[in-house]
Protein backbone atom coordinates (compact mmCIF):
# COMPACT_ATOMS: atom_id res chain seq x y z
CA UNK A 1 0.00 0.00 0.00
CA UNK A 2 1.56 3.37 -1.13
CA UNK A 3 0.22 6.48 0.54
CA UNK A 4 0.16 9.69 -1.59
CA UNK A 5 -0.56 13.42 -0.86
CA UNK A 6 -1.18 16.22 -3.23
CA UNK A 7 -0.44 19.65 -2.57
CA UNK A 8 -1.58 22.38 -4.77
CA UNK A 9 -3.35 25.93 -5.33
CA UNK A 10 -6.72 26.39 -6.57
CA UNK A 11 -6.59 26.63 -9.96
CA UNK A 12 -4.41 23.95 -11.07
CA UNK A 13 -6.42 20.77 -11.10
CA UNK A 14 -4.76 19.34 -7.73
CA UNK A 15 -8.18 17.39 -7.21
CA UNK A 16 -8.22 16.35 -10.93
CA UNK A 17 -5.13 14.81 -11.16
CA UNK A 18 -5.84 12.37 -7.83
CA UNK A 19 -8.58 11.70 -9.69
CA UNK A 20 -7.07 10.85 -12.91
CA UNK A 21 -4.58 9.09 -11.40
CA UNK A 22 -7.04 7.11 -9.94
CA UNK A 23 -8.31 5.95 -13.18
CA UNK A 24 -4.53 5.18 -14.42
CA UNK A 25 -4.34 2.69 -11.02
CA UNK A 26 -7.68 1.38 -11.51
CA UNK A 27 -8.32 0.83 -15.14
CA UNK A 28 -4.76 1.35 -17.42
CA UNK A 29 -2.72 -0.80 -14.33
CA UNK A 30 -5.41 -3.11 -13.22
CA UNK A 31 -4.63 -2.45 -9.15
CA UNK A 32 -7.04 -0.49 -6.67
CA UNK A 33 -7.14 2.86 -5.73
CA UNK A 34 -9.36 5.21 -3.60
CA UNK A 35 -9.40 9.76 -3.61
CA UNK A 36 -10.24 11.74 -0.62
CA UNK A 37 -10.13 14.93 -1.83
CA UNK A 38 -10.55 17.44 0.63
CA UNK A 39 -12.21 20.44 -0.11
CA UNK A 40 -12.76 23.70 1.46
CA UNK A 41 -13.61 26.52 0.95
CA UNK A 42 -12.28 26.66 -2.45
CA UNK A 43 -11.14 29.91 -4.51
CA UNK A 44 -8.58 30.34 -7.12
CA UNK A 45 -5.58 30.43 -5.51
CA UNK A 46 -6.15 29.56 -1.69
CA UNK A 47 -3.88 25.87 -1.38
CA UNK A 48 -5.96 22.47 -1.73
CA UNK A 49 -5.32 19.24 -0.67
CA UNK A 50 -5.83 15.48 -1.92
CA UNK A 51 -5.18 12.03 -0.69
CA UNK A 52 -4.62 8.86 -2.46
CA UNK A 53 -4.11 5.61 -1.89
CA UNK A 54 -2.71 2.80 -4.19
CA UNK A 55 -2.39 -0.91 -3.62
CA UNK A 56 -2.48 -4.28 -5.61
CA UNK A 57 -5.29 -5.58 -3.59
CA UNK A 58 -8.47 -3.31 -2.74
CA UNK A 59 -8.71 -0.59 -0.42
CA UNK A 60 -10.16 -0.68 3.02
CA UNK A 61 -8.93 2.71 4.32
CA UNK A 62 -11.18 5.51 3.38
CA UNK A 63 -9.62 8.22 5.28
CA UNK A 64 -7.18 11.23 4.70
CA UNK A 65 -3.34 10.15 4.49
CA UNK A 66 -1.50 11.43 7.56
CA UNK A 67 1.71 9.49 6.86
CA UNK A 68 2.52 10.12 3.59
CA UNK A 69 5.02 7.25 1.38
CA UNK A 70 4.90 9.93 -1.69
CA UNK A 71 4.21 13.85 -1.36
CA UNK A 72 3.77 16.36 -4.57
CA UNK A 73 3.91 19.55 -4.99
CA UNK A 74 1.93 21.40 -7.49
CA UNK A 75 3.27 24.94 -6.88
CA UNK A 76 7.05 25.37 -5.14
CA UNK A 77 5.54 28.50 -3.62
CA UNK A 78 3.51 26.56 -1.21
CA UNK A 79 6.35 26.72 1.76
CA UNK A 80 5.60 30.14 1.42
CA UNK A 81 2.20 29.84 2.22
CA UNK A 82 1.88 28.50 6.03
CA UNK A 83 1.02 24.95 4.90
CA UNK A 84 3.71 22.30 6.20
CA UNK A 85 3.98 19.63 3.61
CA UNK A 86 6.81 17.67 5.86
CA UNK A 87 3.48 16.85 8.06
CA UNK A 88 3.81 13.13 8.95
CA UNK A 89 6.08 12.65 6.42
CA UNK A 90 9.96 10.33 7.27
CA UNK A 91 13.29 11.16 5.98
CA UNK A 92 11.91 7.47 3.22
CA UNK A 93 9.08 9.67 2.51
CA UNK A 94 9.52 10.86 -1.57
CA UNK A 95 8.79 14.51 -2.85
CA UNK A 96 7.83 14.88 -6.01
CA UNK A 97 7.83 19.04 -6.84
CA UNK A 98 7.01 21.80 -10.06
CA UNK A 99 9.85 23.47 -9.75
CA UNK A 100 12.36 25.02 -11.88
CA UNK A 101 14.72 25.78 -9.47
CA UNK A 102 17.96 24.09 -7.60
CA UNK A 103 17.31 26.51 -4.44
CA UNK A 104 14.02 25.24 -3.76
CA UNK A 105 14.49 21.80 -4.20
CA UNK A 106 17.62 22.41 -1.37
CA UNK A 107 15.14 24.49 0.59
CA UNK A 108 12.51 21.68 0.74
CA UNK A 109 15.19 19.33 1.09
CA UNK A 110 16.50 21.37 3.99
CA UNK A 111 13.57 22.33 5.96
CA UNK A 112 11.36 18.62 5.69
CA UNK A 113 14.56 16.29 5.33
CA UNK A 114 13.19 14.61 2.16
CA UNK A 115 16.00 11.93 0.87
CA UNK A 116 14.27 11.55 -2.66
CA UNK A 117 13.03 14.64 -4.65
CA UNK A 118 11.65 13.86 -8.40
CA UNK A 119 11.92 17.71 -9.65
CA UNK A 120 10.10 18.80 -12.75
CA UNK A 121 9.47 22.23 -14.61
CA UNK A 122 5.67 21.14 -14.59
CA UNK A 123 4.53 24.54 -15.51
CA UNK A 124 6.75 24.48 -18.63
CA UNK A 125 5.96 21.03 -19.18
CA UNK A 126 2.01 22.39 -19.50
CA UNK A 127 2.82 25.79 -21.21
CA UNK A 128 4.63 23.99 -23.60
CA UNK A 129 1.98 21.46 -24.55
CA UNK A 130 -0.98 22.65 -23.67
CA UNK A 131 -0.70 26.20 -23.42
CA UNK A 132 -1.99 26.88 -20.22
CA UNK A 133 -0.86 27.30 -16.74
CA UNK A 134 -2.25 24.32 -15.62
CA UNK A 135 0.30 21.87 -14.42
CA UNK A 136 -1.60 18.51 -13.46
CA UNK A 137 -1.26 16.33 -16.06
CA UNK A 138 2.29 17.21 -16.02
CA UNK A 139 2.33 16.45 -12.64
CA UNK A 140 1.52 13.16 -13.06
CA UNK A 141 3.96 12.54 -15.70
CA UNK A 142 6.79 13.49 -13.03
CA UNK A 143 5.00 11.46 -10.32
CA UNK A 144 5.15 8.34 -12.64
CA UNK A 145 9.18 8.44 -12.10
CA UNK A 146 8.82 7.34 -8.65
CA UNK A 147 7.09 3.84 -9.99
CA UNK A 148 3.60 3.99 -8.27
CA UNK A 149 2.21 3.96 -11.91
CA UNK A 150 3.62 3.38 -15.27
CA UNK A 151 4.28 6.53 -17.66
CA UNK A 152 1.64 4.43 -20.05
CA UNK A 153 -0.86 4.45 -17.60
CA UNK A 154 -1.09 7.83 -16.76
CA UNK A 155 -0.97 8.87 -20.57
CA UNK A 156 -3.92 6.80 -21.29
CA UNK A 157 -5.87 8.26 -17.96
CA UNK A 158 -4.99 11.85 -18.98
CA UNK A 159 -6.12 10.92 -22.60
CA UNK A 160 -9.58 9.86 -21.54
CA UNK A 161 -10.17 12.13 -18.77
CA UNK A 162 -8.99 15.23 -20.35
CA UNK A 163 -11.75 14.89 -23.64
CA UNK A 164 -10.77 16.97 -26.45
CA UNK A 165 -7.87 18.35 -25.02
CA UNK A 166 -7.06 14.55 -23.61
CA UNK A 167 -3.88 14.44 -26.75
CA UNK A 168 -2.26 17.50 -25.65
CA UNK A 169 -2.08 16.60 -22.36
CA UNK A 170 -1.17 13.18 -22.74
CA UNK A 171 2.08 14.89 -24.44
CA UNK A 172 2.38 17.21 -21.46
CA UNK A 173 2.54 14.07 -18.94
CA UNK A 174 4.98 12.21 -21.14
CA UNK A 175 6.83 15.62 -21.55
CA UNK A 176 7.20 16.10 -18.02
CA UNK A 177 8.22 12.64 -17.16
CA UNK A 178 11.11 12.70 -19.72
CA UNK A 179 12.24 15.94 -18.34
CA UNK A 180 12.02 15.06 -14.36
CA UNK A 181 15.58 14.61 -12.37
CA UNK A 182 16.38 13.04 -9.83
CA UNK A 183 17.44 16.28 -7.79
CA UNK B 1 -19.92 -5.76 -17.00
CA UNK B 2 -17.81 -3.43 -17.61
CA UNK B 3 -15.48 -1.74 -15.40
CA UNK B 4 -16.12 2.29 -15.17
CA UNK B 5 -14.51 4.47 -13.00
CA UNK B 6 -17.21 6.87 -11.45
CA UNK B 7 -16.72 9.10 -8.27
CA UNK B 8 -20.07 8.62 -5.92
CA UNK B 9 -21.98 11.36 -7.34
CA UNK B 10 -21.39 9.72 -10.98
CA UNK B 11 -22.37 6.31 -9.66
CA UNK B 12 -25.66 7.55 -8.97
CA UNK B 13 -26.27 9.06 -11.87
CA UNK B 14 -25.04 6.13 -13.74
CA UNK B 15 -27.88 3.64 -11.73
CA UNK B 16 -30.72 6.63 -12.24
CA UNK B 17 -29.76 6.43 -16.00
CA UNK B 18 -30.32 2.48 -15.97
CA UNK B 19 -33.45 2.54 -14.01
CA UNK B 20 -34.84 5.12 -17.44
CA UNK B 21 -36.74 8.11 -15.59
CA UNK B 22 -39.45 9.15 -17.31
CA UNK B 23 -39.63 12.88 -14.82
CA UNK B 24 -36.54 14.20 -13.44
CA UNK B 25 -36.86 17.43 -10.71
CA UNK B 26 -33.65 18.31 -8.92
CA UNK B 27 -32.27 20.75 -7.36
CA UNK B 28 -28.23 21.22 -6.74
CA UNK B 29 -27.42 21.49 -3.46
CA UNK B 30 -23.38 20.99 -2.49
CA UNK B 31 -22.24 18.02 -2.34
CA UNK B 32 -25.06 16.98 -4.37
CA UNK B 33 -24.71 19.32 -6.99
CA UNK B 34 -23.42 17.37 -9.84
CA UNK B 35 -26.06 14.67 -9.65
CA UNK B 36 -28.55 17.39 -10.76
CA UNK B 37 -26.17 18.84 -13.56
CA UNK B 38 -25.38 15.50 -14.91
CA UNK B 39 -28.87 14.50 -14.98
CA UNK B 40 -29.23 17.38 -16.76
CA UNK B 41 -26.73 16.53 -19.19
CA UNK B 42 -27.91 12.93 -19.51
CA UNK B 43 -31.33 14.66 -20.88
CA UNK B 44 -29.85 17.00 -22.98
CA UNK B 45 -27.55 14.13 -24.55
CA UNK B 46 -30.42 12.08 -24.91
CA UNK B 47 -28.88 9.35 -22.69
CA UNK B 48 -31.83 9.29 -20.45
CA UNK B 49 -35.29 9.80 -22.37
CA UNK B 50 -36.87 12.52 -19.66
CA UNK B 51 -38.50 15.54 -18.73
CA UNK B 52 -36.48 17.62 -16.43
CA UNK B 53 -38.27 20.37 -14.87
CA UNK B 54 -35.99 22.66 -13.22
CA UNK B 55 -38.02 23.71 -9.81
CA UNK B 56 -37.27 26.40 -7.44
CA UNK B 57 -36.70 24.16 -4.36
CA UNK B 58 -36.03 20.90 -3.08
CA UNK B 59 -39.50 21.08 -1.67
CA UNK B 60 -40.40 21.74 -5.14
CA UNK B 61 -38.84 18.77 -6.38
CA UNK B 62 -40.15 16.43 -4.29
CA UNK B 63 -43.98 18.03 -4.87
CA UNK B 64 -43.41 17.78 -8.53
CA UNK B 65 -41.48 13.67 -8.05
CA UNK B 66 -44.60 12.65 -6.14
CA UNK B 67 -46.86 14.32 -8.65
CA UNK B 68 -44.98 12.76 -11.64
CA UNK B 69 -44.71 9.35 -9.92
CA UNK B 70 -48.14 9.28 -9.49
CA UNK B 71 -49.05 9.22 -13.14
CA UNK B 72 -47.01 6.46 -13.46
CA UNK B 73 -43.27 6.92 -14.60
CA UNK B 74 -40.29 6.36 -12.58
CA UNK B 75 -38.71 9.59 -11.02
CA UNK B 76 -35.84 10.97 -10.16
CA UNK B 77 -34.35 13.58 -7.51
CA UNK B 78 -31.82 13.83 -5.57
CA UNK B 79 -30.13 16.24 -2.41
CA UNK B 80 -28.44 16.45 0.59
CA UNK B 81 -28.44 18.29 3.99
CA UNK B 82 -30.42 21.15 4.30
CA UNK B 83 -32.19 20.64 0.94
CA UNK B 84 -33.50 17.23 2.73
CA UNK B 85 -34.70 19.15 5.65
CA UNK B 86 -36.33 21.49 3.29
CA UNK B 87 -37.92 18.56 1.89
CA UNK B 88 -38.75 17.09 5.07
CA UNK B 89 -42.47 17.70 4.92
CA UNK B 90 -42.98 16.78 1.56
CA UNK B 91 -40.97 13.66 2.49
CA UNK B 92 -43.81 12.56 4.43
CA UNK B 93 -46.51 13.09 1.58
CA UNK B 94 -44.14 10.46 -0.35
CA UNK B 95 -44.02 8.10 2.57
CA UNK B 96 -47.71 8.58 3.41
CA UNK B 97 -49.19 8.44 -0.06
CA UNK B 98 -47.29 5.24 -1.04
CA UNK B 99 -45.31 6.87 -3.54
CA UNK B 100 -42.05 4.30 -4.53
CA UNK B 101 -39.37 7.20 -5.34
CA UNK B 102 -35.65 6.40 -4.92
CA UNK B 103 -33.79 9.35 -3.88
CA UNK B 104 -29.87 9.29 -3.37
CA UNK B 105 -29.01 11.84 -0.47
CA UNK B 106 -25.20 13.00 -0.04
CA UNK B 107 -24.93 13.32 3.44
CA UNK B 108 -23.47 16.85 4.93
CA UNK B 109 -24.24 18.44 8.21
CA UNK B 110 -27.18 20.25 8.82
CA UNK B 111 -27.10 23.99 10.29
CA UNK B 112 -25.74 25.86 12.32
CA UNK B 113 -22.70 26.11 12.38
CA UNK B 114 -22.84 26.42 8.49
CA UNK B 115 -21.13 23.58 6.70
CA UNK B 116 -20.64 21.69 3.40
CA UNK B 117 -19.59 18.60 4.54
CA UNK B 118 -20.40 15.06 5.63
CA UNK B 119 -22.15 13.58 9.11
CA UNK B 120 -25.50 11.93 9.14
CA UNK B 121 -27.59 14.70 10.92
CA UNK B 122 -29.51 15.46 7.85
CA UNK B 123 -30.48 11.52 6.88
CA UNK B 124 -30.97 10.78 10.75
CA UNK B 125 -33.26 13.24 11.26
CA UNK B 126 -35.74 11.81 8.13
CA UNK B 127 -34.85 8.40 9.74
CA UNK B 128 -38.83 8.48 11.41
CA UNK B 129 -40.33 10.11 7.77
CA UNK B 130 -41.35 6.60 6.47
CA UNK B 131 -38.74 6.06 3.80
CA UNK B 132 -36.48 3.31 3.71
CA UNK B 133 -32.67 3.73 4.46
CA UNK B 134 -29.36 2.20 2.89
CA UNK B 135 -26.17 3.89 3.56
CA UNK B 136 -23.20 2.95 0.97
CA UNK B 137 -19.91 2.15 2.15
CA UNK B 138 -18.25 2.31 -1.36
CA UNK B 139 -19.02 3.82 -4.74
CA UNK B 140 -19.75 0.50 -5.95
CA UNK B 141 -22.11 0.09 -3.54
CA UNK B 142 -24.14 3.13 -4.19
CA UNK B 143 -25.05 1.54 -7.49
CA UNK B 144 -25.28 -1.43 -6.13
CA UNK B 145 -28.38 -0.39 -3.45
CA UNK B 146 -29.34 1.99 -6.00
CA UNK B 147 -30.38 -0.12 -8.43
CA UNK B 148 -31.43 -2.42 -5.73
CA UNK B 149 -33.58 -0.44 -4.05
CA UNK B 150 -35.99 0.64 -7.00
CA UNK B 151 -37.20 -3.29 -7.08
CA UNK B 152 -37.80 -3.33 -2.93
CA UNK B 153 -39.48 0.18 -2.65
CA UNK B 154 -41.43 -0.69 -5.78
CA UNK B 155 -42.63 -4.04 -4.60
CA UNK B 156 -46.11 -4.43 -4.15
CA UNK B 157 -46.13 -5.62 -0.52
CA UNK B 158 -43.65 -2.50 0.09
CA UNK B 159 -44.39 0.75 -1.81
CA UNK B 160 -42.21 2.59 0.47
CA UNK B 161 -39.74 5.17 -1.25
CA UNK B 162 -35.85 4.60 -0.21
CA UNK B 163 -33.38 7.29 0.54
CA UNK B 164 -29.98 5.60 -0.54
CA UNK B 165 -27.21 7.93 1.20
CA UNK B 166 -23.94 8.30 0.92
CA UNK B 167 -21.34 10.45 2.48
CA UNK B 168 -20.35 13.71 0.76
CA UNK B 169 -16.83 14.03 -0.21
CA UNK B 170 -15.63 10.48 1.35
CA UNK B 171 -17.87 8.94 -1.59
CA UNK B 172 -19.49 11.52 -3.26
CA UNK B 173 -16.73 13.00 -4.43
CA UNK B 174 -14.52 10.39 -4.24
CA UNK B 175 -13.00 8.32 -7.57
CA UNK B 176 -13.17 4.90 -7.08
CA UNK B 177 -14.04 1.39 -10.11
CA UNK B 178 -17.63 0.11 -10.23
CA UNK B 179 -18.52 -2.89 -12.02
CA UNK B 180 -21.08 -1.56 -13.86
CA UNK B 181 -23.84 -3.70 -15.89
CA UNK B 182 -24.46 -2.76 -19.21
CA UNK B 183 -28.12 -1.32 -19.79
CA UNK B 184 -29.79 -4.28 -20.83
CA UNK B 185 -28.42 -6.33 -18.02
CA UNK B 186 -29.57 -3.64 -15.30
CA UNK B 187 -33.16 -3.18 -16.91
CA UNK B 188 -33.66 -6.71 -17.17
CA UNK B 189 -32.91 -6.69 -13.59
CA UNK B 190 -34.78 -3.00 -12.64
CA UNK B 191 -37.68 -3.45 -15.32
CA UNK B 192 -40.41 -1.03 -15.99
CA UNK B 193 -42.32 0.91 -13.59
CA UNK B 194 -45.70 -0.35 -13.05
CA UNK B 195 -48.25 1.59 -10.90
CA UNK B 196 -49.54 -0.77 -8.09
CA UNK B 197 -51.63 1.92 -5.80
CA UNK B 198 -53.42 5.17 -6.06
CA UNK B 199 -52.72 6.95 -9.32
CA UNK B 200 -53.27 10.16 -11.39
CA UNK B 201 -54.66 10.52 -14.49
CA UNK B 202 -53.48 13.75 -15.99
CA UNK B 203 -56.89 14.49 -18.02
CA UNK B 204 -58.64 13.94 -14.81
CA UNK B 205 -56.84 15.37 -11.87
CA UNK B 206 -57.80 15.10 -8.54
CA UNK B 207 -56.69 16.15 -5.09
CA UNK B 208 -54.41 14.09 -3.03
CA UNK B 209 -53.09 13.96 0.77
CA UNK B 210 -56.40 15.76 1.79
CA UNK B 211 -57.50 15.27 5.25
CA UNK B 212 -57.92 11.62 7.23
CA UNK B 213 -60.12 11.37 10.20
CA UNK B 214 -58.67 10.14 13.41
CA UNK B 215 -61.17 6.85 12.85
CA UNK B 216 -58.60 5.68 9.75
CA UNK B 217 -55.32 7.57 10.53
CA UNK B 218 -53.93 5.15 12.57
CA UNK B 219 -55.15 2.39 10.43
CA UNK B 220 -53.06 4.24 7.25
CA UNK B 221 -50.01 4.47 9.49
CA UNK B 222 -50.24 0.70 10.58
CA UNK B 223 -50.43 -0.16 6.21
CA UNK B 224 -47.08 1.79 6.21
CA UNK B 225 -45.41 -0.21 9.67
CA UNK B 226 -46.73 -3.04 7.69
CA UNK B 227 -44.77 -1.88 4.32
CA UNK B 228 -41.75 -1.80 6.51
CA UNK B 229 -42.06 -5.28 8.02
CA UNK B 230 -42.24 -6.69 4.53
CA UNK B 231 -39.58 -4.21 3.55
CA UNK B 232 -36.95 -6.49 5.11
CA UNK B 233 -37.66 -9.89 3.49
CA UNK B 234 -38.10 -8.40 0.21
CA UNK B 235 -34.61 -6.85 -0.04
CA UNK B 236 -33.43 -10.00 1.19
CA UNK B 237 -35.20 -11.49 -1.60
CA UNK B 238 -33.60 -8.95 -3.62
CA UNK B 239 -30.08 -8.63 -2.31
CA UNK B 240 -29.92 -12.56 -2.92
CA UNK B 241 -31.11 -11.87 -6.87
CA UNK B 242 -28.50 -8.93 -7.78
CA UNK B 243 -25.94 -11.39 -6.13
CA UNK B 244 -26.78 -13.99 -8.38
CA UNK B 245 -26.93 -11.83 -11.38
CA UNK B 246 -24.09 -9.78 -10.93
CA UNK B 247 -21.95 -11.72 -8.40
CA UNK B 248 -21.94 -8.67 -5.64
CA UNK B 249 -22.97 -9.65 -1.69
CA UNK B 250 -25.40 -6.87 -0.62
CA UNK B 251 -26.87 -7.45 2.87
CA UNK B 252 -28.69 -5.69 5.77
CA UNK B 253 -25.85 -5.91 7.98
CA UNK B 254 -22.53 -7.04 7.06
CA UNK B 255 -20.49 -8.81 9.58
CA UNK B 256 -16.64 -8.63 9.45
CA UNK B 257 -14.27 -10.98 11.30
CA UNK B 258 -16.95 -11.00 14.14
CA UNK B 259 -16.82 -14.94 14.67
CA UNK B 260 -14.88 -14.63 17.94
CA UNK B 261 -14.48 -11.09 18.64
CA UNK B 262 -14.62 -9.43 22.08
CA UNK B 263 -14.34 -6.12 21.02
CA UNK B 264 -16.51 -5.08 18.17
CA UNK B 265 -17.41 -1.73 16.56
CA UNK B 266 -20.69 -1.12 14.53
CA UNK B 267 -20.18 1.20 11.85
CA UNK B 268 -22.46 3.12 9.09
CA UNK B 269 -20.99 4.52 5.58
CA UNK B 270 -17.92 5.31 4.72
CA UNK B 271 -15.87 5.06 7.91
CA UNK B 272 -16.37 1.29 8.03
CA UNK B 273 -13.65 0.48 5.12
CA UNK B 274 -11.14 2.08 8.09
CA UNK B 275 -12.75 0.49 10.65
CA UNK B 276 -12.15 -3.14 9.23
CA UNK B 277 -8.75 -2.10 8.36
CA UNK B 278 -7.97 -1.15 12.30
CA UNK B 279 -9.80 -4.88 12.76
CA UNK B 280 -7.10 -6.15 10.70
CA UNK B 281 -4.25 -4.30 12.16
CA UNK B 282 -5.64 -5.73 15.87
CA UNK B 283 -6.13 -9.45 14.44
CA UNK B 284 -2.48 -9.54 14.08
CA UNK B 285 -1.17 -8.38 17.43
CA UNK B 286 -3.77 -10.72 18.81
CA UNK B 287 -6.44 -8.70 19.61
CA UNK B 288 -10.29 -10.29 18.71
CA UNK B 289 -11.49 -7.23 17.36
CA UNK B 290 -14.93 -7.53 14.98
CA UNK B 291 -16.75 -4.91 12.88
CA UNK B 292 -20.51 -4.88 12.14
CA UNK B 293 -21.67 -2.42 9.49
CA UNK B 294 -24.95 -1.28 9.36
CA UNK B 295 -25.73 -1.05 5.39
CA UNK B 296 -29.49 -0.95 5.79
CA UNK B 297 -31.10 1.29 8.98
CA UNK B 298 -34.66 1.73 7.58
CA UNK B 299 -36.41 -1.39 8.35
CA UNK B 300 -33.68 -1.51 11.65
CA UNK B 301 -32.53 -4.54 10.74
CA UNK B 302 -32.76 -5.69 14.78
CA UNK B 303 -32.71 -9.74 14.88
CA UNK B 304 -29.42 -9.51 12.46
CA UNK B 305 -27.82 -7.31 14.70
CA UNK B 306 -28.53 -8.91 17.61
CA UNK B 307 -27.80 -12.26 16.12
CA UNK B 308 -24.40 -11.01 14.79
CA UNK B 309 -23.20 -8.89 18.20
CA UNK B 310 -24.85 -11.19 20.96
CA UNK B 311 -21.60 -12.92 21.60
CA UNK B 312 -19.38 -9.92 22.09
CA UNK B 313 -18.86 -8.64 25.02
CA UNK B 314 -17.82 -4.95 24.64
CA UNK B 315 -19.27 -2.87 21.64
CA UNK B 316 -18.62 0.61 20.69
CA UNK B 317 -21.28 1.97 18.66
CA UNK B 318 -20.12 5.15 15.91
CA UNK B 319 -22.77 7.90 16.00
CA UNK B 320 -21.91 10.52 13.06
CA UNK B 321 -24.47 12.98 14.06
CA UNK B 322 -24.12 14.72 17.57
CA UNK B 323 -27.64 13.41 18.70
CA UNK B 324 -28.26 16.43 20.43
CA UNK B 325 -30.14 15.74 23.76
CA UNK B 326 -30.39 12.35 23.66
CA UNK B 327 -28.76 9.93 26.17
CA UNK B 328 -27.04 8.17 22.95
CA UNK B 329 -26.68 8.76 19.65
CA UNK B 330 -29.88 7.44 17.12
CA UNK B 331 -27.24 4.61 15.76
CA UNK B 332 -26.51 3.35 19.69
CA UNK B 333 -29.64 4.02 20.67
CA UNK B 334 -31.26 1.65 18.19
CA UNK B 335 -28.36 -1.52 18.59
CA UNK B 336 -28.38 -0.90 22.58
CA UNK B 337 -32.47 -1.49 22.15
CA UNK B 338 -31.97 -4.86 19.44
CA UNK B 339 -29.66 -5.94 22.39
CA UNK B 340 -31.48 -5.63 25.26
CA UNK B 341 -31.52 -8.91 27.06
CA UNK B 342 -27.81 -9.74 26.31
CA UNK B 343 -24.94 -8.85 28.33
CA UNK B 344 -23.34 -6.60 25.49
CA UNK B 345 -21.52 -3.54 27.37
CA UNK B 346 -22.51 -0.97 24.62
CA UNK B 347 -20.86 2.15 24.66
CA UNK B 348 -21.70 4.74 21.75
CA UNK B 349 -18.83 7.24 20.00
CA UNK B 350 -19.97 10.37 18.78
CA UNK B 351 -17.91 12.33 16.17
CA UNK B 352 -16.92 12.30 12.33
CA UNK B 353 -19.28 15.99 12.68
CA UNK B 354 -19.36 18.10 9.48
CA UNK B 355 -16.37 16.40 7.92
CA UNK B 356 -14.09 15.84 10.75
CA UNK B 357 -11.74 13.10 9.55
CA UNK B 358 -12.59 9.69 11.30
CA UNK B 359 -9.18 7.84 10.91
CA UNK B 360 -7.18 4.75 11.11
CA UNK B 361 -6.08 6.68 14.02
CA UNK B 362 -10.22 6.97 15.32
CA UNK B 363 -10.30 3.22 15.11
CA UNK B 364 -7.19 2.69 17.05
CA UNK B 365 -8.39 4.45 19.39
CA UNK B 366 -11.51 3.94 20.19
CA UNK B 367 -10.65 -0.07 20.25
CA UNK B 368 -8.01 0.70 22.95
CA UNK B 369 -10.83 2.42 24.88
CA UNK B 370 -13.07 -0.81 24.20
CA UNK B 371 -10.84 -3.34 25.10
CA UNK B 372 -9.92 -1.10 28.55
CA UNK B 373 -13.85 -1.47 28.95
CA UNK B 374 -13.33 -5.18 28.48
CA UNK B 375 -10.65 -5.21 31.05
CA UNK B 376 -12.61 -3.79 33.58
CA UNK B 377 -12.13 0.00 33.28
CA UNK B 378 -15.00 2.09 33.61
CA UNK B 379 -16.22 4.07 30.29
CA UNK B 380 -18.69 6.59 29.94
CA UNK B 381 -22.00 6.02 28.06
CA UNK B 382 -21.02 8.03 25.80
CA UNK B 383 -18.28 9.49 24.02
CA UNK B 384 -17.40 12.03 22.32
CA UNK B 385 -14.39 11.36 20.27
CA UNK B 386 -11.41 13.80 18.29
CA UNK B 387 -13.06 16.39 19.93
CA UNK B 388 -10.11 19.66 20.42
CA UNK B 389 -9.27 20.42 23.68
CA UNK B 390 -9.68 23.89 23.54
CA UNK B 391 -13.62 23.19 22.51
CA UNK B 392 -15.04 25.40 25.49
CA UNK B 393 -12.95 28.25 24.57
CA UNK B 394 -13.59 28.35 20.46
CA UNK B 395 -14.84 31.49 19.63
CA UNK B 396 -15.92 32.99 23.14
CA UNK B 397 -17.68 36.25 23.06
CA UNK B 398 -16.63 39.24 25.55
CA UNK B 399 -19.63 40.57 27.20
CA UNK B 400 -19.22 43.74 27.52
CA UNK B 401 -20.80 44.55 30.90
Amino acid sequence: MQKIKFYGIGGQGAVTAAKVLSIAVSVYQNEYAITVPAYGHERRGAPVYAHIIVDDKPVLLNCYVYEPDIVAVFDDKIIDMGVNVGEGCTPDTVLVINTSSQEMVDRYRKEYGFKTIFACDATHAALENIGLNIPNSSMLGALAKTGIVTIDAVCQAVVEAFGKNGEKNGGAARYAYEHTCNA
Amino acid sequence: MAVKMFDGNGAAVEAIRLARPGVIAAYPITPQSSIAEHLADCVAEGKIDAEYVRVESEHSAMSVSIGACLTGVRVATATASVGLALMHEVCGVTAGCRVPIVMPVVNRSLVAPWSLWCDHSDTMAERDTGWLQFYASTVQEILDLQLCAYRISEHEDVLTPSMVCFDGFYLSHSMQRVDTPSDEEAWDFVGPYVRKNMYLDPKDVMFINDLCPTVEHTEMKYQQKVGFDKAAGVAKDVFAEYEKRFGRKLSAVESYRLEDAEVAVVTIGSMSGTGKYVVNQLREKGIKAGLLRICMFRPFPAEEIREALQNVKVIGVMDRSSGLGAFQGPVCSEVKAALLGTSCQVYDFIGGIAGRDISDGSFRKIFGMLTDAAAGKELAGTTWFDVREDAMNLREVEMPC
